[in-house]
């Protein structure tokens, strides 16, 4: 049996009749999401066969089954990233295990820098495209080692970031009352965060801003057929003319700010789309 | 990673036996660029391979030891030869020497290289001081569990070279009639040499020229808080429009004949330390 499948079916066994319909990957300080999910179960990491464990500190490494509004999902509330020392095939199994629970979408946030002079500290920003620059494929090749049939290269005409999805989630941010510009993300394997240097290079290969994960999850979830809708919160806008220091706890206090958006639209986006059915 | 911090202390105690002083600067020595420890008053000469944990350098012209000694009344530690991606490390395996250096207490790392230029500006032979890099390596010594006894997890890169040592290496070059220029380093994995289009990529991503070293020892030199002093010597130019075939034994030529420019660059950034020390009683104690 492939680790995805062991680590399914051994949620599954723990609540054999919750079928969730949403993954959500909460990233940097976006946990309290989680808060708005009433569990029917929670699940540490390193209970899961199989599972990743997280050892970022601001991560908690929880697994959490429940319904938000009344739309059962299934979230990540601390990922795997790989500047952890993780494989692509490791810090992506989660997203294979939501699959085979059956989850219809996948939601994933992260904190990045902001490259795009058009972004302040603390907007968040719809991902429409991503630069993978973290040498790492999200594609594992054997189907033994993914044990999905329909495993395969994925078609390129394919968006990983769902339009249908995006224009969605921009007109229900207007309806909340802020704007959501989009942009695209360059992955990284980080841990260090960019030199001067690099984020001028970035900038000129199209990104709008940097960080250290969601590339390999939202491939993943691409090749099992599963859109991904994903956020950034621009947790620093990095000035490579007038460098400042960037500290994990800022970068902790912007995605604070930021949860306050985005919380509320990922709550309104799955009433009205996955309570009609 | 968490075994990293104990291989560090087993290689210095080794390291100790054999020198019993503490190191203020630590200077890693590029291709072609070893006559460098000839200027130092050499106090011990350890082989790589009788270090515990030191992989062993196969690299053409370079040699695998570590020089142990003064330079210009400062003692150092020299790695006179270097470890290289290419030739199949793990980056965490050939930056432990620079995690050696601080914890033999080593306050500054001086690095160098032989690259390749890329801003039409720059001639063969010419000396650039970097000061700032692009990790192109696809690969970071930092991955992996972090050791908080090491360095922080995030390690901010704003200034991964010391803009004040930046701005003595160019004042001691102006001094000295060197042509030293102040630029981007760009590092690839390696070993083979860039095709035209990638070094109009390289060029065009704001690189002045590209190596296949450095980047690795001074992330961990940030990590570890070090203040690092780089320098590039422009070995051959590689402009995409004008490429010639490469020529290692002209490369290796160029360099030794770069190399008395870059010692003393080299040494009259030491003299500065050593100045400094003198004239400040809170000597290097940057915080980053």
């Amino acid at each position: 049996m492939t680790a995805d499948a062991l680590s399914a079916d051994w949620i599954r066994q723990r609540s054999p009749n919750f079928s969730p319909r949403v993954g959500i990957i909460l990233g940097s300080g976006l946990g309290a999401l989680a808060d708005s999910i009433r569990p029917v179960a929670i699940h540490r990491y390193q209970e899961i066969p199989q599972f990743p464990r997280s050892h970022v500190a601001g991560h908690a490494g929880n697994l959490v089954l429940g319904d938000l509004g009344s739309v059962p999902v299934v979230a990540m509330q601390g990922r795997a990233h790989l500047y952890e020392g993780w494989s692509i095939d490791q810090s992506t199994l989660p997203v294979r295990t939501m699959a085979r629970l059956g989850i219809e979408l996948l939601i994933v946030s992260n904190a990045s820098g902001g490259i795009s002079s058009r972004f302040r500290s603390g907007q968040s920003v719809l991902i429409d495209h991503h630069v993978n620059l973290m040498f790492r494929s999200g594609i594992s090749l054997s189907n033994e080692r993914v044990g999905l049939a329909t495993y395969g290269v994925p078609d390129r005409t394919a968006s990983i970031y769902d339009p249908v999805w995006l224009e969605r989630a921009e007109k229900e941010a207007i309806d909340l009352g802020f704007s959501l510009p989009r942009g695209t993300y360059l992955g990284t394997l980080g841990p260090n965060y960019e030199t001067r240097a690099e984020y001028r290079a970035f900038a000129k290969m199209g990104a709008d801003m940097v960080g250290m994960s969601t590339v390999p999850e939202t491939i993943v979830a691409s090749q099992l057929g599963i859109p991904s809708l994903a956020f950034s919160i621009v947790t620093n806008v990095a000035k490579p003319d007038a460098p400042s220091k960037t500290e994990h706890s800022d970068v902790l206090e912007w995605s604070r700010n930021a949860q306050k958006q985005l919380i509320p639209l990922i709550e309104q986006l799955l009433r009205k789309y996955f309570t009609d059915r | 990673m968490l075994d990293l911090y104990d291989k560090v202390q087993e290689a210095c105690a080794f390291i100790r036996k054999a020198w019993h002083h503490t190191p203020h600067a630590g200077i890693i020595l590029g291709t072609g660029l070893g006559p460098l420890v000839q200027r130092i008053e050499v106090q011990a000469t350890i082989e790589y391979e009788d270090i515990p944990h030191f992989p062993r350098s196969t690299a053409t012209s370079h040699r695998g030891r570590l020089v142990c000694g003064n330079l210009c009344g400062l003692p150092i530690v020299a790695m006179d030869g270097r470890f290289h991606m290419y030739e199949g490390y793990p980056l965490t395996q050939i930056t432990l020497p620079v995690r050696v250096m601080k914890f033999l207490g080593a306050q500054v790392l001086v690095v160098t290289n032989a690259c390749g230029g890329m801003n039409p500006n720059y001639r063969a032979g010419d000396i650039m001081v970097i000061d700032d890099h692009i990790n192109l390596m696809g690969d970071n010594p930092l991955i992996g569990i972090n050791d908080d006894r090491l360095g922080p997890r995030f390690p901010d890169m704003c200034y991964p070279y010391d803009p004040e040592l930046i701005d003595a290496a160019l004042r001691i070059a102006r001094n000295n009639d060197i042509v030293a220029h102040r630029g981007v380093f760009v590092a690839v994995a390696g070993p083979n040499l860039e095709t035209r289009a990638e070094y109009r990529f390289l060029r065009g991503i704001g690189a002045d020229v590209v190596g296949m070293s450095t980047v690795p020892e001074v992330i961990v030199a940030v990590h570890s808080s070090m203040r690092t002093v780089g320098f590039s010597v422009v070995t051959d130019m590689c402009l995409p429009d004008s490429l010639e075939p490469a020529n290692v034994e002209k490369i290796i030529a160029i360099a030794n004949e770069a190399e008395p420019r870059l010692t003393s660059l080299v040494t009259g950034v030491l003299a500065h330390e050593k100045s400094r020390s003198h004239s400040s009683s809170k000597v290097s104690t940057k915080d980053t």
